[in-house]
């Protein structure tokens, strides 16, 4: 098998460690540049020729016959992806870098571990989209390098993956060493694992210490109390770091790593002296995150990280209120945080940069339920609140107002909007522990009860998507305040939202109707909602009028068949001649809705006539889409009345002039074909078919017998 | 120029179908059911193999060969203008309009080129042609051309989505054998560009041999490429190919073949259709937001039964109606 190419030309010279390093794979070196794009060489170290095959035939001569045939075959798999690894085309290098599992299958985990991972490390110049796939790979590997005893050997590629430029590599990277650091043991947990996240937290270039930032708060758990104290330093000095995008890293990562480190330690946190009070370290560092003079990217993460100091906090006073021996203490310290947090994400809402304050709005919800059980915060969380659903950015007004009911949602009590006392103290988050905290008790208030004043202020925002988000939640409020409580006020920002200007406010608010339609009953809305339903069927907007019409049946449901006087009824039918394909067919399936919520007699007496009107329209494509509605409504009626009633005008059109209508009979036969019995099927479907399949027009033709062949099967089977 | 000449020569890894493609005209994927499921995945943007496209291809090539240069077309009917590769504005199109074969089409030519996916949308069309052959006409525009093809995206297209140059081998062997104008119910004449000095009857143009690339000049390439405009009689077209002409021009063809009206498309109207010459002439636009950046509406006319005229007009679809755009490597003959 050794082939008659010449002597290989040097490796090259940009490449100089290739050689140094001795990436060999069965004594074949595998080079990051092939040599010659199609050439079926690897050269060996001592420049003889040979081919992969033969060295692993060889290996194989033991096994049994067929053994090494199916070992051959996977071999052979292989060596195409390992031949991949080093093409010149970059898709095929990515494709390869995927299927690494394979590849290390096929060498063994020996191997794999001295050749494959070695190889890997020095590509580490290739292109992302390769890297990142290595990244991913080398996470499913441990199996493969020999089990949990040797997973540490993957660990020396991914360090100089979670080094590289590419964010996104990085992440992967970083997936991948949480993923195999499970499977270390302790030893190696500590030397391999947390000594690399060491190396990388002190490393020269900024993007080792990015990713050292992410893995601390992982590693955290599983660490001696001296390599926590070492590695919550390296975190602190991260926080102060030079580069402002490892602070914006590491502020990300602080309120995970404060929680993991509530979570492991519980109240040693405060007390054990071994400890070093971290609570008050971790508190001191997102203090100096939060401020004022650090970027906006990483000013960005204050309100997440206050989403993780409240539910750490929660977590210690549930924790604390089993043992409460030291439960007074705790409580204390945690009210002191609690202090101290609070101007943070006040000072968050007052930023100067519409992105910080937007990620506070948007997340206002997940702020408020992590801290609602600890004390006083909701005092201070809601009026700063408040404040951001009259933040001069519509984008953040917009935000807030989405999370309107999930905030309202809250257990907490909160005491009234102009209660005096409160104001000027609860913007700074500051008013905890009052000397008149018992009188405030006494008049404390839902939260709902106290937000639904704000609603007619949002009725009348400049920005169409702060009153469109406002449609949408508003009515969830309805179930919190009760019925009394939501006549009186929500009712009337809501009528005021059905008459808005805007097509999707009003659109939004028709689709949230039932919340407030349970509580408070469809007498109130009834006379405002119909208006604003006829101003939207003639929206100029087609998908406005198509989302009117798929509302219709819901609100069938809800407000019964009084509710369809005439001039709905007549809206109803008339979709089906809009001049838009799709209301059509939506007008027909709504039809069909309501002959099944409201009752056949109904729809006989009150739809059918009218679509029987349109059949005898000039035009084919009333025609057709009345045949279509016909179809799909005697489907959901009685079969008498299908049979008695529609039935015959149905058949009737197969002698319409238009192919396409008469097709469509064809096609609605076979939707209704099968409601009928045995006799009308013979007596009535079959012989119109049979006409139509002699039809001139090939369609017509195709589509009565298809049916015809349909409805045969299906009443073969009844038999 | 037959297709079973042009066996698939490089054997691209993109294309291990090859090996399958159907020995008969008719056979592999030829049935009703599985040309049905090939239109479902048309329609959700997903394009044909290789071996799909060209067994389509030949089935294609069999219905419109017996097409005339002038086909006739019943009404009702729906013209439709050009469409340049907007696959999510044709769907958008068939929302507005109604679906194939519910609705009868009359596309105006120019269904490749410029848009991100002009694959999808002609062999969509295509598959509905064969599915459909009464209920659906296309003829063929300037850009249903080998030349144009190469510079306006859909060689580029078809290279990158196949990873060689068959599927675009196969569609400009088919362009070559779409008609080159209709007539519907013998007064409306409909065509891609235009009217040409050299022909005065429509039995000029049923004698054109146009089973060939689009000529540089002459009737054929004339149909393709002229204008209106408010002129007297003939004049030069800045396109460089084709001319301008005038409303006593039309007047004079509509007289002397017993036409009522003229419709075409070949030119962008913001408004989405416009008249001209007092009726006599109407351009048809169909791709909203051209080039996905011009802002335009656009336009189908509807014809009843009776050719009652309504237009309807519709914009482009909104972007969550649109799939994402996949991103593909360059081309690699870049390298």
């Amino acid at each position: 098998m050794t082939t008659t190419q010449a002597a290989p030309p040097p490796p090259p010279s940009d490449m100089p460690d290739v050689t140094d390093t001795g990436t060999i794979i069965g004594s074949i070196k595998l080079q990051h540049q092939p040599l010659e794009p199609a050439s079926p060489i690897l050269v060996t170290e001592d420049g003889n020729d040979t081919t992969m095959m033969q060295i692993d035939s060889n290996n194989n001569t033991n096994n049994a016959a067929a053994a090494v045939e199916e070992d051959e075959e996977e071999e052979e798999d292989a060596l195409q992806t390992i031949e991949k690894l080093r093409s010149d085309d970059l898709s095929a290098r990515v494709e390869a870098a995927r299927k690494l599992p394979s590849i290390a299958l096929a060498l063994g985990p020996e191997r794999t571990r001295d050749e494959l991972l070695p190889f890997l490390s020095d590509g580490i110049d290739d292109e992302d989209e390769v890297l990142e796939a290595i990244a991913v790979s080398l996470g499913g590997l441990v199996p493969h390098v020999g089990g949990a005893d040797y997973a540490s050997s993957l660990l020396t590629p991914l360090e100089l993956l979670l080094a590289v430029e590419e964010s996104v590599v990085r992440e992967k990277a970083a997936a991948s060493v949480i993923v195999i650091s499970q499977s270390l043991s302790g030893a190696d947990y500590t030397h391999e694992f947390v000594g690399m996240i060491g190396r990388l937290a002190n490393k020269e270039w900024f993007t080792a210490r990015i990713s050292a930032c992410t893995l601390i708060a992982h590693a955290f758990p599983k660490m001696g109390p001296e390599l926590r104290r070492t590695h919550l330093e390296y975190f602190a000095k991260l926080c102060k770091d030079d580069v402002p995008m490892v602070r914006r890293i590491a502020s990300k990562n602080l309120g995970t790593l404060f929680y993991t480190v509530v979570d492991t330690l519980g109240a040693a946190v405060f007390f054990d002296k071994s400890n070093a009070n971290y609570s008050l370290t971790l508190l001191d560092l997102y203090e100096l995150l939060a401020g004022g003079d650090q970027p906006d990217s990483v000013r960005l993460h204050t309100t997440e990280n206050c989403v993780c100091f409240g539910r750490a906090m929660a977590l210690m006073l549930e924790q604390s209120s089993s043992t409460s021996l030291e439960k007074e203490e705790i409580m204390s310290r945690i009210d002191a945080l609690v202090k101290r947090i609070l101007p943070l994400i006040a000072a968050t809402i007052d930023d100067r940069s519409w992105r910080v304050r937007w990620t506070a709005a948007s997340k206002f919800a997940d702020v408020v339920h992590a801290f609602k059980t600890l004390h006083g915060a909701m005092d201070a969380l809601v009026p700063n609140y408040e404040k951001l659903l009259q933040d001069p950015e519509a984008e953040v007004r917009t935000a807030a107002t989405y999370n309107l009911s999930e905030v309202a949602k809250t257990k907490a009590m909160v005491c009234p909007a102009g209660w005096s006392g409160a104001g000027s103290d609860s913007d700074n988050g500051m008013d905890i522990d009052d000397d008149d905290d018992e009188n405030k008790n006494t008049h404390r208030i839902p939260v709902a009860q106290r937000l639904v004043t704000r609603l007619v202020g949002l009725t009348e925002d400049d920005s169409v998507n702060v009153r469109a988000a406002l449609a949408m939640v508003a009515t969830e409020l309805a179930p919190l305040l009760g019925k009394d409580a939501s006549v009186s006020n929500l009712l009337p920002p809501m009528l005021l939202l059905l008459r808005d200007s805007s097509s999707e406010v009003r659109l939004n608010i028709i689709s949230s109707l039932s919340l407030l339609n349970d509580v408070i009953g469809t007498d109130l809305l009834h006379q405002s909602l119909l208006p604003a339903i006829l101003d939207l069927a003639d929206d100029g907007k087609w998908r406005i009028r198509l989302a009117v019409i798929e509302r219709i049946p819901l609100l069938a449901k809800q407000l019964g068949s009084d509710f369809f006087d005439d001039r709905l009824l007549g809206l109803c039918v008339g979709w089906l001649g809009d001049d838009i394909s799709s209301i059509r067919e939506a007008a027909a399936k709504n039809l069909q809705e309501l002959t099944a919520l409201l009752g056949t007699e109904w729809s006989v007496q009150n739809l059918f006539p009218r679509v029987r009107q349109v059949m005898e329209h000039p035009s084919y494509l009333r025609r057709m889409n009345a045949v279509q509605a016909t179809a799909l409504m005697a489907t959901a009626m009685d079969v008498n009345s299908a049979q008695v009633e529609v039935l015959p005008i149905l058949l009737e059109m197969h002698y319409d002039p238009v192919p396409n209508v008469r097709f469509n009979v064809a096609k609605g036969l076979g939707i209704v074909g099968t409601v009928f019995d045995r006799s009308v099927y013979q007596g009535q479907i079959v012989p119109i078919l049979t006409l139509m399949e002699n039809d001139p027009d090939r369609d017509v033709r195709y589509f009565a017998s298809k049916t015809k062949e349909l409805l045969s099967v299906a009443f073969e089977k009844s038999t | 120029m037959s297709l079973a000449a042009s066996s698939p020569a490089n054997a691209s890894p993109a294309t291990p179908a090859n090996n399958h493609t159907t020995s008969s005209s008719g056979g592999g994927g030829g049935s009703v059911t599985s040309l049905d499921s090939q239109i479902e995945r048309l329609k959700r943007c997903e394009y044909l193999r290789e071996n799909e496209v060209k067994a389509l291809c030949l089935r294609a090539r069999e219905i419109l060969v017996d097409e005339g240069n002038v086909q006739r077309v019943d009404a009702p009917v729906t013209i439709c203008g050009d469409i340049h590769g907007q696959f999510y504005d044709l769907v958008e199109l068939f929302k507005v309009g109604g679906e194939c074969p519910d609705k009868n089409y009359l596309f105006l030519g120019d269904f490749v080129d410029r848009g991100y996916y002009s694959v999808e949308t002609f062999l969509l069309l295509l598959a509905l042609k064969v599915r459909y052959p009464d209920r659906i006409t296309l003829i063929r525009g300037n850009h249903e051309s080998r030349q144009i093809t190469q510079v306006y995206g859909f060689y580029d297209e078809c290279l990158r989505k196949y990873g060689s140059v068959n599927v675009w081998r196969y569609c400009t062997e088919i362009f070559d054998y779409l008609s080159l104008s209709a007539i519907i119910e013998d007064k409306i004449f409909t065509v891609h560009g235009g009217l040409s000095p050299s022909i005065n009857t429509l039995d000029q143009i049923r004698v054109i041999d146009r089973k060939q690339e689009v000529p540089h000049d002459g009737a054929m390439c004339d149909l393709m490429w002229s204008d209106p405009e408010e002129i007297d009689g003939w004049g030069l077209s800045p396109r460089g190919a084709g001319y301008l002409f005038g409303g006593d021009v039309v007047a004079m063809f509509n007289e002397r073949n017993d036409l009522d009206l003229i419709a075409r498309a070949h030119q962008l109207v913001m408004e989405g259709y416009r008249s001209m010459f007092d009726d006599a002439l109407v351009t048809v636009w169909s791709a909203p937001n051209y080039c996905y950046r011009c802002g335009n509406v656009a336009s189908i006319l509807e014809l009843d039964e009776n050719l009652g005229k309504s237009f309807k007009i519709f914009d482009a679809a909104p972007n969550e109606a649109r799939g994402i755009p996949v991103k593909n490597p360059p081309p690699d003959y870049f390298l």
